[in-house]
């Protein structure tokens, strides 16, 4: 669980927390576009530290480091990945290379986890469909995405009873091979599902006894304005857009290796 | 006219072969707390969903005899049109609240309805007030406790402003003082709002001091219908095995051996009340 925490939203007041979700979600699709459009390992390096701030400012660095620390296996994933294919199959390089590359891979990934925490750690589920809402995604879609969130905590509380409930009479979770610690969860998924169903079912219910799908005019108690430091932001990703693309297209980045020999210290 | 009349009503679940109830006749008039009780599976939850037409809009089936409710045959009406006139309130709190916080969940059937924000607000804030949670209207749901989820259910019908307001069971996932106070918040909304309560309830020893007449099912039909004071001693009622009140029990008791205490009590206070009277009377 704890690598989910990294994203899941924490109710803190912070001046990220309060840009306009849609503004925020600019900002990550920028650092997505500029991650992918470098494959250097010092623009990528760059691009990791500078969101340390918006971290520390949005406040919410520990849960941000724990999601790191979750994604490492992943990340080391990668990095073995990566030697392991280059090594074998890549063009003939320097083995220095080849880790220098690999570990942009990792560095990338890492970068991609970062803004989406920032954006997750610091945005509403309610904020985050009321602005889906805005932006013309179709209501049910939206009303689908809250309620699922909504629903997460009680389902798991709804697991966790009948964990309780199969080891009462008996059952053993733990015990087995692979295949049989698999197979000893059946007892576990077929009453949450079950039982999942049938609260649908009594959703269903309460929905249409609330005027679900009444007018195709759908009003809503909240709406979100874009305020002046919302655009601010929105710009200030849309510049660091502009300077990467800048920097891709018109400067030869060198590689660390490189800068590293002509220092003369390899 | 009655506000919710049935003529011989029977309806059938699809794929089930015995009707959930058969040939009800029924008429609540406006203002009224009724309470519908019976043992389980006597078919009040049926019932109850055929007040706002999620029978048999929602569940098929088949239903015969005729039901109108605040002057609209249901089966021509869709469910969101009757929602307007029939809020209804189920068992479970948890699956009735869909948003990320109270005061979004009691705007639900507003927003769906497509009123203008700023009565939505106003609305929201006054059915907030009413059921005493507008200090909670912030909160997620699941930070609340079960008697504050159930104010939440009632306060998002309440918003819609209906006529009636149904509730199927709402304090049994509760502890007695919880569900006391439930029962309190809905019988001012009768007493203050006039709103119309029809409320299924297995605990009569709490509600019975509210209602103002008892309807007993069993086996689909209605057996009893009346005034609490005179179903309670019906010997058909006393079959049916429902628990009747305490105090009733403590009545008929006390009158096995003697002492008349004159009326029905529905409450501990009346039957304080009653007995004290008793007692000065015989020691003077």
């Amino acid at each position: 669980m704890s690598m989910f925490d990294g994203l899941k939203y924490r109710s803190v007041s912070s001046p990220i927390h309060s840009i306009d979700p849609r503004a925020k979600l600019v900002y990550v699709c920028v650092l997505f576009v500029i991650s992918v459009l470098f494959s250097q390992l010092i623009p990528l390096l760059i691009i990791l530290l500078i969101q340390v701030p918006l971290v520390v400012l949005a406040r919410v660095k520990r849960e941000w480091l724990r999601l790191l620390r979750g994604s490492t296996f992943f990340a080391l994933l990668i990095f073995a990945m990566n030697v392991i294919s280059l090594y074998f199959y890549g063009a003939s390089q320097s083995i220095y290379s080849i880790i220098e590359h690999a570990l942009a891979m990792s560095v990338r990934f890492i970068v991609l986890v970062e803004s989406f925490s920032i954006f997750f750690l610091t945005t509403s589920p309610d904020m985050l469909g009321l602005s889906m809402e805005q932006m013309g995604v179709p209501y049910e879609l939206c009303f689908a995405f809250t309620t699922a969130i909504r629903f997460i905590p009680v389902l798991a509380e709804e697991a966790q009873t009948i964990i309780d409930a199969q080891r009462a009479r008996g059952l053993d979770l733990e015990g087995g091979n692979f295949m049989k610690r698999i197979r000893n969860y059946i007892p576990i998924l077929i009453p949450l599902i079950v039982s999942a169903i049938r609260r649908s079912i009594e959703l269903a219910e309460a929905m249409e006894s609330r005027a679900w799908g009444a007018t195709k005019k759908r009003t809503n108690l909240y709406v979100l304005n874009m305020r002046r430091r919302d655009y601010a932001f929105i710009l200030l990703s849309l510049l660091m857009l502009a300077v990467s693309l800048y920097v891709w297209l018109a400067i030869r980045i060198p590689s660390l290796i490189q800068i590293l020999e002509d220092l003369n210290i390899l | 006219m009655a506000i919710i009349e049935a003529r011989n009503l029977t309806y059938t679940y699809p794929l089930s072969e015995k009707p959930a109830f058969k040939n009800v006749n029924l008429s609540i008039e406006k203002g009224e707390f009724v309470l519908l009780t019976g043992p389980s599976g006597c078919g009040k939850t049926t019932l109850c969903r055929c007040f706002n037409g999620l029978i048999p809009h929602f569940y098929g089936g088949k239903l015969e005899g005729e039901i109108i409710v605040a002057g609209l045959r249901t089966v021509d009406h869709p469910i969101h049109e009757l929602a307007q006139h029939v809020g209804l309130v189920f068992q479970n709190p948890e699956n009735q609240l869909f948003a990320l916080n109270v005061e979004k969940d009691v705007a639900f059937g507003l927003e769906n309805l497509g009123y203008p924000r700023d009565e939505i607000r106003r609305r929201v804030d006054w059915a907030l007030k009413v059921t005493g949670i507008y200090d909670l209207r912030s909160k997620p749901p699941f930070e609340l406790s079960g008697g504050q989820q159930q104010r939440v259910a009632i306060a998002s019908v309440l918003a819609m402003q209906p006529e009636i307001i149904v509730l199927d069971e709402p304090t049994s996932f509760l502890d007695p003082l919880t569900a006391r106070n439930i029962l309190e918040v809905i019988y001012q909304l009768n007493r203050s709002l006039g709103i119309t309560v029809v409320l299924v309830e297995h605990r009569l020893d709490l509600v019975a001091r509210y209602a103002n007449r008892i309807i007993v099912m069993n086996n689909g039909e209605i057996i009893a219908d009346g005034e609490p004071r005179r179903v309670f001693l019906d010997e058909n009622v006393k079959l049916v095995g429902i628990g009747v009140p305490k105090v009733v029990k403590l009545y008929l008791l006390l009158k096995e051996e003697g002492f008349d205490l004159g009326r029905v009590p529905l409450s501990p206070e009346e039957a304080y009340e009653a007995i004290a009277e008793v007692l000065a009377h015989d020691r003077g």
